[in-house]
């Protein structure tokens, strides 16, 4: 009997293995980017010009089972999460997708939460016109993929598609800082890399239909970190009358941080075949770093004639009014040189300012995309950022920072699928 | 069904040119029920497994195939490039793969037949004798 059984499965297992459908298709972007400033702008954009800021390849292979069950791997190569100077080849998507009916989706493993319109296909800039998705709104989730489970129920109606998607997972990812005149080890400028341990639950509502897509979405991270634990806030030091600073290391620690984080996008067919995008994020982190509390939204207007899609978009990300404040106090504040340390409390004060990472910039910018076949797109794009007190998307020179700064980007990328 | 098969071969070798005004229907398995407009339109950009509760699986023909683009025009209501753009997005948002394509629609019937589930388009004039029609196209 038990032969018997050892048989029927040797039989089964490659009956199952030829049955299993495997398709591999593979996606990049080789694109280049210069701005008119000498200072790094979104890590790698300065005026001697980049391929890192966009260039990415990338595999995926979708195994199907049955119709099911079905698996997916996706894999890619780019500028690292915790590095500025290395490249790291990243396994981005790796789940199993069960659909035991047809209007319910369950995924189990990693996969790439539904945030933003674009967030999931972020990578494959072949499946949208814009040369770069505003960073203003797609940076602001802390993380976008995570190990977890993913449920989605669809109701298919005559002209939309309703699904609703219910997630929770962690991962594990990195916060940068850039530090104008010191960072946190060394006495020079320079990025550093901090880890934090994410869970993410979140409840997403898209409707689609033809032209348009709709989509609302709460999501709830939580942030840990191990030894050294997070800082809680930025206590002020007073060492005579009138005269303190703003001490981290006096900074109460905590072991996690909860981050609500709202979304809400449309993207809508008018007459005359224009399409209006608009997307809107905030979130909400109660640590030293909260100038990472933000929201931001931008607008977009595309028409397309033949192969080409020219587009326009504004875009705005900004940190709470008192943030700025606070940090114009901690980046202005100085101790008379007649107190002790008074030099290094001094650049601690603009180390601080780094720390609280503050966002206030908006962006203009014009582009096309030209499609050259199904599957591959040439866009270019003119972009002007205007920062008002700060922005931490810049890195700010050494004795300067990074208030009312105006950066030109001209970018050219090709995107393709194969 | 080897008879069935040589009897194919014989259709088709005798009536090799298809007309280009000519229906197109799809074809299902066995017991396959029949499917409305919607419901193909759904299995074949992947929103749907099953028609009135039977797995289906559905077939296509190449990009760029004739068939496939009346198909496409006359029951999905898109162009190659819209579907095409569809399936690239849909794929790389990690809802699935595009249907499995066969080389030819003679290749597509003897899937169809072969395989349980299976669904696919082909010239009215090229059913089999037999072949469960599932939907014919309107002119």
């Amino acid at each position: 009997m038990k032969k018997n059984k050892l048989l029927y499965l040797a039989l089964a297992l490659p009956l199952s293995a030829s049955a299993v459908e495997m398709t591999w298709s593979g996606f990049g972007t080789l694109g280049y980017a210069l701005s008119d400033q000498p200072y790094m702008y979104q890590r790698f954009i300065n005026n001697q010009g980049t391929f890192k800021r966009d260039s990415i390849l990338g595999a995926q292979l979708d195994l199907k089972l049955n119709p099911q069950w079905g698996a997916t791997l996706q894999a890619k190569l780019a500028p690292a999460e915790d590095s500025d100077s290395q490249w790291t080849p990243t396994l981005s998507w790796a789940f199993v997708s069960w659909r035991p009916l047809d209007d319910w989706l369950v995924r189990v493993g990693k996969f790439r939460l539904p945030l933003m319109l674009n967030t999931e296909n972020t990578d494959v800039g072949a499946t949208f016109d814009l040369a770069r998705l505003p960073i203003e709104v797609y940076s602001i989730a802390p993380t976008t993929d995570v190990t977890g489970v993913s449920v989605s129920k669809t109701w298919l109606t005559e002209r939309y598609d309703w699904t609703l998607e219910a997630y929770t997972g962690k991962a594990e990812t990195y916060s940068r800082f850039y530090g104008r005149e010191i960072r946190d080890t060394e006495p020079s400028p320079g990025s550093w890399f901090l880890p934090i341990d994410m869970k993410s639950t979140g409840l997403v509502l898209t409707t689609k239909g033809i032209d348009n897509t709709f989509r609302i979405g709460i999501h709830q991270g939580e942030a840990s970190r191990g030894d050294p634990k997070i800082h809680a806030d930025i206590p002020y030091r007073q060492i005579a009358p009138g005269v303190g600073f703003y001490d981290l290391m006096a900074s109460a620690r905590v072991d996690k941080v909860n981050i609500p984080v709202q979304t809400l996008g449309a993207s809508v067919m008018l007459p005359a075949s224009v399409r209006v995008t608009a997307e809107y994020a905030r979130i909400k982190v109660d640590s030293s770093s909260k100038g990472l509390t933000r929201w931001g939204a931008y607008l977009a207007l595309s028409r397309r004639f033949g192969d080409w899609t020219p587009y326009v978009y504004y875009a705005k990300v900004k940190s709470p009014d008192a943030t700025l404040e606070q940090y114009k106090a901690i980046n202005g504040n100085t101790v008379p040189l007649s107190f002790p340390q008074a030099s290094r409390i001094n650049a601690s004060q603009k180390f601080t300012a780094d720390v609280l990472s503050p966002y206030d910039q908006s962006t203009v910018a014009l582009g096309t995309s030209y499609r050259v076949a199904a599957n591959s797109l040439i866009k270019g794009e003119w972009s002007h950022t205007r920062t008002g007190v700060v922005s931490s998307f810049v890195d700010a020179p050494s004795g300067g920072d990074s208030a009312e700064q105006h950066i030109n980007v001209f970018s050219l990328s090709y995107n393709f699928t194969f | 069904m080897r008879y069935f098969l040589s009897y194919l071969s014989l259709f088709w070798l005798i009536n090799p040119v298809l007309a280009a005004d000519e229906l197109i229907v799809v074809i299902g398995h066995g017991t396959l029920p029949k499917a409305d407009l919607s419901t193909l339109q759904r299995l074949y950009t992947g929103r749907v497994t099953a028609i009135n509760q039977q797995t289906a699986i559905p077939i296509n023909l190449p990009a760029g195939d004739p068939l496939r683009q009346q198909f496409l025009n006359v029951v999905m209501g898109q162009s190659e490039e819209q579907y095409t753009g569809y399936w690239l997005v849909r794929r790389y948002v990690g809802k699935g793969a595009p249907p499995q394509e066969l080389a030819t629609f003679e290749e597509v019937v003897k899937y169809v037949i072969s395989t349980p589930g299976a669904v696919g388009y082909v010239p009215a004039s090229k059913v089999p004798p037999g072949g469960n029609v599932i939907f014919k196209s309107v002119k």
